[in-house]
Parts: C-alpha cells; structure tokens; sequence
C-alpha cells in the first residue's frame, strides 16, 4: 500500500491476461464511493496503456503507478 | 419507445439493408436444415437457440417496416411491431449467437445470421442497451489511438520487460533489437493482443526466422465489432491502418484473435500491405526453412481446435495442419471436416463479457466438450485467444483433463537453434 493515499478495496489482479483487469477494475471501482481509491494490482504489461486510456474515457483518475518487480499497482479513484 | 427512437432503429435498420442483406431477409425457406448446426441449440435443445429462430425475430421487423405485404397487412406477413420487448429479445438472439457461421455452411442458400445479427446489434447500440462492458472496451481502444503520445513511453517500458523472457525462447545477436517497434520501412507489423502472451512467443518465432519486424502500438482485438458497432469498429481498425502506412511495411501480421484478423482482412478494402494471420505466416516460415521445430518436445496427443473466424470464415485451416505435423507425430483430428467444426462457443463478444456469461457459454457448448473428449488428446492446441479462454474454461467446467495451449506458444517452445 502506499504510503500517503488510503486505499479502500484492493483488486489482485495478477496473472489475468487484458483485457480482463481492465473489466474487473470497471466493475470493482463502481464498488467504492466516488472520492475513495482502488488499489488494483497487475502483472501484465498491457496495463500499462490499458488502465490509463480507461481512466481517460471512464472519468476516473489514476492517482498514482508504482512498479516494483513485475508486479504493477495501480491507485485508482473514483470520480464519477 | 417514443416515436424518436422507433425512427432512429429504423435509420439505422434500413442503412444495413443492403443487397446480400436483403437476399438473407427474403430467402429464407424455414427448411430446417440449419437447426442442428448451431452448438447452443444442439448442446440446449431450445428452439430460441436456433439460427433460424433467430433471424426470424429479425425478419418480422423487415416485413413490418420495410415490405409492403408487411406494412398493409401485418398479420399474414407476421410483421413485428418495434418495441421495448422486441429490443429484448433482440438481446437474447444477438448474445446467444457467437457469429460462428456453422449454420451458415448447412444453408441451401447460404443464409448469413451473423450477418442478420449485425442488425440487431446496431439496433441494440442504437437503443443504448448493448452491452455497456463492450462498449467500454472499445472506447479504451479508441482512445489509445488518440492519445498514444501520453500512452506510449508507458507502453515501451511495458514491453521491454519483456525481452528477456523472449530470449530465453530465442536468443538474440548481440546489437539485435529483441522486440523492435516503430521501425520505419519494416517487412512485418506484428499486431498483438496487450498481454505478454501474445507478444513473447511470437517475438522469439520472428527473430528466429530473421524477419525484418516491427510490434504495433495497438492491440489487435476490435470490440467494435463484438458490439456490433460499425463507427467504433472503424476507428479502431484506422488506428493500425495508419501505422501500417506511416511505417510502410509490406505485411499486416494478426496475432492469434479471430475477430481481429477477420475484420482486418475483410474490412480494410484495397491497402498497401496485404493481411495474414500468424499461423499463415508460422507456416511459410517452416515451408521456406527459416524456422525448424524440434519434435521430441511434445509427446502426448495433440488436437487443434480451428477458431471460426480463421478456419471457417477466414480460410485458415490447412495452415495449422502443416505446423502441427512439424511439431508432432502424435496428431489427432476433432472432426473429418474442419469446416463444420463446432464453435467453441465463447465468440462475438460472449468470452469479453467475462463471468456474466460464464454459465450461458458452459451449457450451451457441452456438444464442443463431448467433441474434444472424444479426440482423447491431452493438449488442445488452438490460434484464437476467445477460443483459448473459452476452451480454458470448458475443460474446467467439465474437467476435460487437457492442457489448453496456443499454437503459436507451442511453435515458439520447439524452435531448434
Ligand atoms: S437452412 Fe437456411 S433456409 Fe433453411 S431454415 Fe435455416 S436459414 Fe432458413
Ligand atoms: S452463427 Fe453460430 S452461434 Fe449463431 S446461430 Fe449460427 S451456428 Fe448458432
């Protein structure tokens, strides 16, 4: 988790193949309030562009993107 | 449904009938031939799951509004009147039908329901009731076409990840790019699906074969046309026509994803490079011996399922053959005649809609499970990532016991230095 954002759900989305996270984080943001942050973690690099152009066009914002290893973590919030 | 909308669907009904399209309407005999040919009927038993019932529910709206015997007399030419119900069951026929084209193949006359389907599906986004996952994909595509300048430095870090494990496949010269991209002048544009499993494989077989190529940007999968959307299907198949021009390659190279391949080879029209999909292009790599493939790699049976929009809708079907006699002697076929293969089931968008349609594509495709039990193989190769997904969660659900793999994967696995 990181340091200075407080996350509300976490996603593990690790090992799915796209487009799936991006389906499940679509599904799972609608799960929190609008203001409060998803973590969703990755491991495929195709959500490297996925997330942020489903950011773009969902409304939502990508707070922040922390790689570490082949592990992606992505702090999503709720904006709409 | 207010009068507005009614005369939208019918704008957009009435721009799809064009003369095949119309042909499909006026033909149809209700000979029955079709029945037995689509998996969810033969795997269901229930009649709404027939093609002919189907199109039927799309006929009665033609006869209605667009024929005069429907127009005077709706009765005797059982017209349908465009409503909210009707949008229902619209969605039920269009969702239920992968687009697979078996039916089409037992036709006396050739009747095209994916085709007929398409108008439901436009008639769906026309209502906004389509499904709003697919919808949401394809505007992600769409957007990554626009905006690929913020999008692209993130991406190329993405992919040089994945070199290594590329080279433990294939191991580059030294100065040799392992997975080039935006090479101007290239023979090959290699266009992907965004996971790794599509690009490392296929990376380690090109570089084996010395192919001057180079990886899109852009993923390959179109949900525009899942979705039934000809705009959106449109923009983003620009996006990889443009970077096809622009990098001036001479070959478009689809990855393993059947739609993508069938949109771009029969939507593009006339360009400048010609469209293959990989396995054709694995094929002419062993024909030609840029490649050689080690046979001792894999023993047990193997089995290939062929993806309807390659096998069937795409012409791809020898192709395969010819790679998997190079890479066993312990071959199987899943049935004498590829062509009337069985779907898979997880077509037209039903696989990209995920666990919402997760029970609909198990039970209406357990003849597909039977099929490939029957085979007794132990691997079940496939070139389409929805059929491998699909086939995935079959042998799952109904515990095939068999190791799904792609073939491009399996082909990567027995490269022979
Ligand atoms: S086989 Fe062709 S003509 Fe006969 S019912 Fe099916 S679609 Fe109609
Ligand atoms: S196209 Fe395939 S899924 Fe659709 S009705 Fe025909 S056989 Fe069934």
């Amino acid at each position: 988790m990181s340091e200075d954002i407080k996350v509300e759900k976490v996603l593990d989305l690790k090992g799915l193949p796209c487009p799936m996270p991006v389906v499940k984080i679509s599904k799972g943001i609608k799960e929190v309030e609008i203001g409060q942050v998803v973590e969703a973690i990755t491991t495929d690099p195709g959500t490297l562009t996925d997330f942020p152009a489903w950011a773009r066009t969902s409304g939502n914002e990508i707070l922040k993107t922390d790689q570490t290893g082949d592990e992606i973590k992505f702090y999503v919030k709720r904006k709409v | 449904m207010d009068e507005k909308t009614k005369t939208e669907l019918l704008t957009l009904f009435k721009n799809k009938l064009n003369r095949a399209m119309r042909y499909y309407l006026d033909t149809c005999t209700r000979c029955g031939v079709c029945t037995k040919a689509c998996h969810a009927y033969a795997s269901t038993g229930q009649v709404r799951y027939t093609s002919a019932y189907r199109h039927e529910l799309v006929r009665r709206l033609y006869k209605k509004y667009f024929k005069l015997q429907g127009k005077v007399w709706p009765a005797a030419g059982e017209a349908k009147v465009l409503e909210d119900m009707t949008i229902k069951e619209l969605y039920d026929a269009a969702y239920s039908c992968t687009g697979c084209r078996r039916c089409m193949v037992y036709c006396p006359f050739g009747i095209d329901t994916q085709m007929i389907m398409s108008i439901a599906k436009l008639l769906l986004v026309g209502a906004s009731t389509e499904p709003e996952l697919l919808t949401m994909l394809a505007d992600m595509s769409i957007e990554k076409g626009k905006s690929m300048d913020v999008f692209k430095e993130s991406f190329l870090t993405g992919i040089k990840k994945l070199e290594g494990q590329v080279v433990e496949k294939w191991r580059s010269e030294a100065g040799e790019t392992v997975i080039p991209i935006d090479v101007d002048g290239a023979d090959l544009l290699y266009v992907a699906l965004a996971g790794a499993h599509s690009i490392i494989p296929a990376a380690a077989v090109f570089n084996a074969a010395g192919e001057h190529w180079t990886l899109s940007f852009f993923e390959a999968v179109n949900f525009g046309a899942f979705v039934g959307d000809p705009t959106r299907t449109t923009l983003i198949l620009d996006r990889i026509i443009s970077e096809a021009k622009r990098l001036k390659v001479k070959e478009v190279c689809i990855c393993e994803c059947g739609t993508a391949f069938r949109v771009m080879k029969h939507l593009t029209g006339p360009q400048p490079f010609k469209v293959s999909s990989i396995t054709e292009v694995q094929a002419r790599y062993i024909r030609e011996g840029r490649i050689r493939l080690d046979k001792s790699i894999v023993s047990d049976t193997v089995t290939y399922h062929d993806p309807c929009q390659i096998a069937r809708n795409g012409g791809i079907i020898d192709e395969a053959r010819y790679i998997l006699h190079h890479l066993t002697d312990n071959y199987t076929e899943m049935t004498k005649e590829p062509k009337y293969n069985w779907c898979c089931g997880g077509g037209g968008g039903l696989v990209a809609m995920g666990e919402e349609t997760l029970d609909f594509r198990m039970t209406s495709s357990s003849i597909k499970a039977d099929q490939v039990r029957k085979t007794g193989a132990k691997i079940l190769s496939t070139a389409c990532e929805n059929c491998h997904t699909q086939l995935g969660d079959l042998n799952d659900h109904y515990k095939l016991g068999v190791d799904v793999k792609f073939l491009s994967s399996m082909v990567a696995d027995a490269l022979v230095r």
